[in-house]
């Protein structure tokens, strides 16, 4: 029963959990520019206000499942089911009394995570407009694979646990990188926007980053230095921010692939009513996929969120314990694989 | 005549001398603008007090690990620590190689985020001032609205400013007690109560004062005062330095798998 | 499922966060030693990624046991009106989980609650802990 919790949960956020539509609609692509008859308010010194708290709440899965094809939006039926399954779990997160022993697992309750609101769009990703990320070029499997001496990239539930390189760069407290820490993920998804003459800031819940992005125009660092944030820079095409970074780290993780030197993220931000805030981030690496990709997310206002300080790191006891563990493991001559 | 003029003047009117005193500009809402990238460019982080120059925790890095000699930022010159809190400190000081924060990668709370030897930048918005700081990508978000109060003891604290006059003044409550004030193990407990207050004295500088209080720790305020230096290149930036992945071995090393042939740790 | 599983691993779109990464609880704690323990709090730490409890436990032979049990991101309880307030030393909670795989006195909060039932943190309308069971 709690297997199947967890999964249905899992699903929200990982590829081909929903059902098989048999009757699609006629299918329809999301396009990345958004068209708006709604302009915002300017700030003091008259750029467009994006300012605000906007919590990546959208419960939206990353890639499509491939039955929907080119179709970018759910059916009324989906949407409802999703809804339902959302609506069962936020009656489950509010009992205020424990049934007894039952829903023991190696998990921390469910209604200690953050819970995202349904959404019509199939995926986060929008293009291509099958809702998949592009197949990585040769030489981006290769990059990925020669990881960790051959044996790929670090996990959240890693094969072995023989050090922390065996874990991914977010369960070690580095940083959830570009573009994942723009993303939902299960709780304090927290992103604000601040903004000042001649700067916006982005403020990332977890793992507590800051992008303070110029617009003046002035050019990127020099390629040697990369970090896992990138640099960015800011200019306004009309009411839309667009932000281009480049200057990323090699980090596993968004889309499967490694950034290279060639890797250019751009970024659109566009506030298309007083509570939404349109954002698009375009992947593109030669190097490492195919063609480039982007994700759509809806941003939606929250007056009422607040990010708290996330310090990740000073606290990670798990990693710890899971090496104490796993070398305890090796002396009995157990596998130290940790299954998820 | 006019070189007279100017004379007479100057000699009624010494009052008018004193307005050549700097006012810093104007922000978007009128306040001063403390906007930019300010480092510190003293040894304060080695030690608050006066020191002399002293081998580093590691003689393998030779001369680069090394503590240089640095004159005291504390007012009166001596932190006034209660004696068991001395003892304390002095026990940081002898661990400080694996017990001071600042090794460990982990963030490095108020006061001493803003005199550790990396820049940071001050960003004054509609929604608070926000303090970017490069080590460990600390940050904070000072709230200049109503006070809130700390809800949670966190590193990097709960932030409230408000303007006198020209100088920014932030109160910060909710700290953790983990963060230590310097390399030297001057430290604090979650009873710390900093006001700081930041003023631009001229265009290059930046104020830094801060009044410590902790009952618990010693035995009344005290205060530490210095100047931050702005970062003037025009391509200055607050670069990253996430430096997690630069102390794992320190923390972990001892619990990874070993090679065949070393014992298993214990 | 070890299909679906499978082809997840197999590496397409790895941005995904499974359930409850932050970080993988099944790499600290074993499936194989499930533990209830009922005690007393001696110390909370509100930290993420996770908060911590500690309590004393009182064994069968009346040894006191402090146990670490690991709970939730105090950002979540904060944003819920929760705060280091609403939860007192000496409070007595229940904890069903798991213990860590390293054989320590550390375990999982899989289930918390208090001594009538009701599960900490939930219910927004009195954050506070009940009068009888401080």
């Amino acid at each position: 029963m709690r297997t199947h919790r967890i999964f249905a949960s899992f699903c929200f956020v990982a590829l081909a959990c929903l059902p098989a539509a048999a009757q699609a609609p006629a299918a329809k692509t999301a396009t990345s520019a958004v068209k708006s008859k709604w302009t915002p308010p300017k700030t003091p010194w008259g750029d467009p206000d994006l300012q605000g708290e906007w919590p990546a709440t959208a419960r939206i899965p990353m890639q499509r499942a491939t039955s929907l094809g080119n179709r970018a939006e759910l059916t009324d039926a989906e949407l409802a089911e999703r809804l339902s399954r959302a609506q069962k779990d936020a009656e489950a997160d509010s009992e205020e009394f424990s049934k007894g022993s039952g829903d023991v697992t190696i998990n921390p309750p469910s209604y200690w995570q953050e819970r995202g609101k349904p959404d019509r769009q199939a995926s986060l990703v929008v293009d291509p407009p099958d809702g998949r990320i592009p197949p990585l070029t040769p030489e981006g499997q290769a990059a990925v694979k020669a990881l960790r001496g051959g044996l790929g990239p670090g996990s959240h539930f890693p094969d072995k646990v023989d050090s922390w390189e065996d874990f991914d760069y977010y369960s070690r407290c580095i940083s959830r990188g570009m573009v994942s820490s723009m993303l939902p993920t299960l709780y304090n998804f927290g992103n604000e926007i601040l903004q000042a003459p001649g700067y916006v800031i982005i403020r990332n819940e977890m793992i507590h980053e800051t992008r303070v992005i110029p617009l003046d125009g002035r050019p990127h660092v020099g390629k040697a230095i990369v970090s896992y944030m990138g640099d960015s820079r800011g200019h306004w095409e009309g009411q839309t921010l667009v932000v281009e970074t480049s200057n990323l780290e090699s980090q596993p993780g968004a889309g499967g692939g490694l950034f290279t030197d060639a890797a250019v993220l751009t970024e659109r931000f566009q506030r298309i009513s007083p509570n939404e805030l349109s954002y698009d981030v375009t992947v593109n690496d030669p190097k490492t996929w195919t063609k480039p990709w982007t994700i759509h997310m809806p941003y939606k206002l929250d007056p009422s969120y607040r990010i708290y300080e996330y310090a990740c790191h000073e606290g990670n006891y798990m990693m710890l314990d899971a090496l104490t563990g796993a070398r305890d493991l090796e002396k009995k001559g157990q596998s130290t694989k940790v299954i998820p | 005549m006019r070189t007279f003029a100017t004379l007479l003047l100057a000699a009624v009117l010494p009052a008018a001398a004193q307005n050549t005193a700097y006012r810093a500009p104007r922000a978007f809402d009128g306040h001063a603008d403390l906007s930019g990238i300010y480092e510190a460019l003293n040894t304060a982080n080695w030690d608050l007090e006066d020191h002399a120059p002293q081998p580093g925790t590691m003689w393998q890095t030779g001369a680069i690990g090394a503590q240089p000699a640095g004159q005291s930022v504390v007012e009166g010159g001596v932190i006034p620590y209660k004696p068991e809190a001395l003892e304390k400190k002095k026990a940081n000081f002898a661990n400080r190689r694996t017990n001071d924060p600042e090794a460990k990668c982990y963030l490095p709370g108020i006061p001493r985020a803003n005199y550790l030897p990396y820049p940071f930048q001050i960003v004054q918005t509609p929604r608070g001032i926000m303090f970017v700081y490069e080590y460990a990508s600390a940050n904070r978000l000072v709230n200049m609205g109503k006070p809130e109060e700390a809800g949670s003891d966190t590193w990097m604290g709960t932030n409230n400013g408000h303007w006198d006059g020209d100088t920014l003044v932030v109160d910060v409550t909710g700290l953790n007690g983990l963060a230590w004030f310097d390399r030297a193990g001057d430290f604090a407990s979650k009873q710390l109560h900093v006001v700081e207050r930041f003023t631009r004295t001229d265009p290059y500088h930046l104020n830094y004062e801060a009044t410590i209080e902790d009952p618990s720790v010693f035995t009344r305020p005290w205060k530490i005062s210095m100047p931050l230096y702005r970062r003037v290149e025009k391509n200055a930036q607050v670069l990253e330095f996430k430096c997690v992945e630069f102390v794992e071995e320190l923390l972990y090393g001892q619990y990874k798998k070993q090679p065949a042939a070393a014992p298993s740790p214990k | 499922m070890r299909t679906r599983l499978a082809t997840w691993a197999a590496g397409a779109a790895l941005l995904l966060t499974p359930v409850w990464a932050h970080h993988a609880f099944q790499a600290e704690f074993d499936r194989d030693k499930p533990v209830k323990l009922t005690g007393k709090v001696t110390e909370i730490e509100w930290i993420n990624p996770h908060s911590w409890i500690h309590i004393d436990v009182t064994n069968p032979d009346g040894t006191v046991t402090n146990w670490m049990v690991e709970c939730g991101s105090p950002n979540i309880m904060l944003r819920r009106s929760f705060t280091k307030r609403s939860l007192e030393v000496g409070a007595e909670i229940t904890v069903q989980g798991y213990q860590a795989k390293n054989g320590t006195n550390r375990a999982n909060g899989s289930s918390v609650t208090f001594k009538d039932g009701k599960k900490l943190f939930v219910g927004g309308s009195n954050p506070d802990v009940p009068e009888d069971q401080k």
